[in-house]
């Protein structure tokens, strides 16, 4: 018992996003008979398959102490690549270009921003741009479609009853970056260009090695889930997929990071994401309109935000009156002592 | 002494190649002179670029982005980046301007329910910046709010109201033979500039931008002047709401997104034409004199585009290039003037 009361203790953000997904969960499996079933989990892996990769890549970005917002053009690029070469050179080849482009821009990103020594958002609000054009170049501004639909058709077959291909990828995806970034060296660096920069500079570390390999998987990410929802859809559009970026920062931070950088990992990533696919599927089962998730998703992160810059007051507070707390303590025997050796010794 | 003085322009012209040259390195200068070089060969060989009417629909084109950059810049000048909730703030005010004309309250009452829903909404925002909230994700959580409040009251669906409205000489009227937006354009970002250069707001805007540290130590802190400046870049996206909904009688809350115009979303449009003015995202450096510029600037070449018969995905690219390209160019001129120090 003891055990779990350290646990919560030390990870209370990991424990609050867990009670939310619960609550979130609890609440939709209440009040709607058909969302505590078999299905609906599949559903819900199903949308955590593109949504947890946004998750996952946006938590490393924030780790890093930066954002990239490109993250929905580059998967609507992706997307539209993929559909569009899969008629063509097969899905395997058309899959393999589309990432492996995500990722090249991702790694770009990276050498720039470290290169430059630029914010993220500064660089990836112009490739944000600049990828949408791209994208609408190579959609030739219409909408791509498959023809041949084996292929969405394999994506979602089912396997025990709750996982498809896409999210037993995803999954595998979750485990590799998780111990990637707790057990190697390079993990670290990226934690600690992210809660200490200056510290971590002075310390030896180069910028650039974590800005790339940290763009480098968003970019991966990115484009993964931007082929998956493309050939699971069969259909791709150049301007599409621009929501991902909220409900991905939402995942994030309801995950446990912070807006400093330094914190957060990624089990809450997966625990986010899952709190806003819970959000999603069950606003869908209780019949509410697509507009309206955006409102949710919203307030959640506004709520958040809150609650994250309000205990970072009332910490800033607690220390100062802790600061002020010690020199007082430390004054009051001082001053006693010092009146005292007066009244011994007079002038 | 007129050629002294021509003499001291042309040594001056020429210490300025050469320090450019020697200070943000040969690249960036060819990189300038090509893209001049495609500008003007564009400029001449486009069929009717060089006329005073097309010389109008550009300046038409750009007061729409121009306001709302020029609004943006304040926000950006004191140093807390950018909303990207423009857009968002934007379509929330379109609906509520429509639905109080289409209730006939009259021009007056809308404007002024438009303007007070902007200011409440760039003050909450302002507020939670200022606290201490990285200023785009507060903005991005906003911007989800707010345009599913325009959708919800709105129902997703069009707004429209009977055409001889109080509201027609906004959006279709004109002036001299300028459409009163452009006026209005002109108005806004001269007496911004104004403000900016010569009122005591104005300087601390530059101050608290360009170092907080500084601006806290003499007693100018963030917290109000986030407030303000976010009230500003909203009433400036509701004034651009109001303008486009009086044009076309009617508004939706898509309005502003994708399908406005030809270059992507216009939050984007307007981080872009700010960025492509030349102000520094960091705070401290630029004005708004550099965004109505950047407005025109992007217009022109959008113009230019159009004139050429390019579609949309080349006119965006066209855009995304510009952007990055004054990204790296602001970087490097940065490095250059740290490198001297």
């Amino acid at each position: 018992m003891t055990g779990i009361r350290n646990w919560v203790v030390e990870n209370h953000d990991l424990a609050f996003a867990i009670l939310l997904a619960v609550i979130v969960y609890g609440y939709f499996g209440l009040t709607n008979e058909y969302f505590a079933t078999h299905r609906t989990t599949f559903a819900i892996m199903e949308r955590f398959a593109v949504l947890g990769l946004v998750g996952l890549a946006l938590t490393l970005c924030i780790i890093a102490g930066e954002i990239d917002l490109s993250i929905g053009s580059n998967a609507a690029l992706a997307a539209v690549i993929a559909v569009r070469f899969t008629d063509g050179l097969g899905a395997v080849t058309a899959i393999l270009i589309a990432v492996s482009i995500a990722t090249a821009i991702g790694i770009i990103q990276g050498y720039f921003i470290a290169y430059l020594r630029v914010r993220a958002i500064v660089l990836t609000v112009g490739t944000l741009m600049l990828l949408r054009g791209v994208a609408l170049f190579a959609a030739q501004e219409k909408t791509v479609m498959l023809t041949d639909f084996r292929v969405p058709d394999f994506i979602t077959t089912k396997f025990f009853g709750y996982f498809s291909p896409a999210s037993i990828l995803v999954i595998a995806m979750f485990v590799l970056v998780g111990l990637f970034m707790n057990y190697t060296r390079y993990g670290r660096e990226i934690y600690a260009i992210g809660g200490a920069r200056k510290e971590a500079l002075a310390a030896g570390v180069d910028l650039k090695r974590p800005m790339i390999i940290v763009f480098a998987i968003s970019g991966f990410c990115a484009g993964l889930g931007g082929v998956i929802i493309g050939l699971r859809s069969g259909t791709a559009q150049a301007l599409g997929l621009q929501y991902l970026l909220l409900a991905g920062t939402v995942a994030a931070f309801i995950g446990g990071v912070s807006i400093l950088g330094g914190k957060g990992g990624v089990v809450g990533a997966a625990i986010g994401t899952l709190t806003v696919n819970f959000l999603n599927t069950g606003l869908v089962f209780n019949v509410t309109p697509a507009f309206m998730v955006q409102l949710y998703l919203g307030v959640l992160l506004m709520i958040v935000i809150m609650f994250q810059t309000g205990s970072r007051i009332f910490d800033r507070k607690q220390r100062r009156r802790q600061i002020l707390g010690d020199v007082d303590a430390r004054r009051g025997p001082l001053l006693a002592r010092r009146t005292a050796a007066a009244r011994r010794a007079p002038p | 002494m007129t050629g002294g003085m021509i003499g001291g322009a042309r040594d001056a012209a020429t210490g300025y190649v050469d320090r450019l040259v020697r200070d943000y390195s040969a690249l960036v200068v060819c990189l300038i002179a090509l893209f001049l070089i495609v500008f003007i060969a564009g400029m001449v060989t486009a069929p009717n670029f060089l006329t005073l009417f097309n010389f109008k629909t550009i300046i038409r084109d750009a007061a729409l982005v121009g306001i709302m950059a020029v609004g943006l810049t304040f926000v950006t000048l004191s140093g807390n980046f950018f909303l990207l909730s423009m857009k968002e703030t934007a379509a929330l005010c379109i609906i509520c301007f429509a639905t109080s004309m289409s209730a006939g309250y009259g021009f007056e009452i809308s404007f002024l329910l438009t303007m007070l829903i902007a200011l409440v909404a760039g003050a909450a925002q302002g507020a939670l910046i200022g606290l201490g909230g990285n200023p785009i994700v507060v903005t991005l959580g906003a911007a989800g709010l707010l345009f599913g409040l325009g959708s919800w009251w709105s129902d997703n669906l069009v707004v429209s109201f009977r055409r001889p409205h109080g509201a027609e000489w906004l959006g279709t009227g004109s002036f001299l033979g300028l459409p009163n937006i452009t006026i209005a354009f002109i108005l806004i970002a001269v007496s911004a500039e104004l403000v900016l250069r010569y009122t005591k707001f104005g300087r601390q805007v530059y101050l608290i931008g360009a170092n907080r540290a500084a601006g806290r130590a003499t007693g100018h802190e963030n917290f109000p002047m986030a407030i303000k400046v976010c009230m500003i870049a909203s009433v400036c996206s509701a004034f651009v709401a109001i303008a486009f909904s009086a044009q076309v009688s009617s508004a939706h809350v898509n309005y502003f997104s994708s399908e406005f115009g030809s270059s992507g979303d216009m939050t984007i449009m307007v981080i872009a034409t700010v960025m492509v003015g030349g102000n520094s995202i960091m705070g401290g450096f630029g004005s708004t004199l550099r965004s109505s510029l950047g407005a025109i600037f992007i217009s022109t070449v959008d113009n230019m585009m159009v004139l050429h018969g390019f579609n949309s995905g080349p006119r965006v690219l066209a855009v995304g290039l510009m952007i990055v390209f004054s990204i790296i160019v602001f970087a490097l001129v940065r490095r250059g003037a740290r490198a001297q120090e």
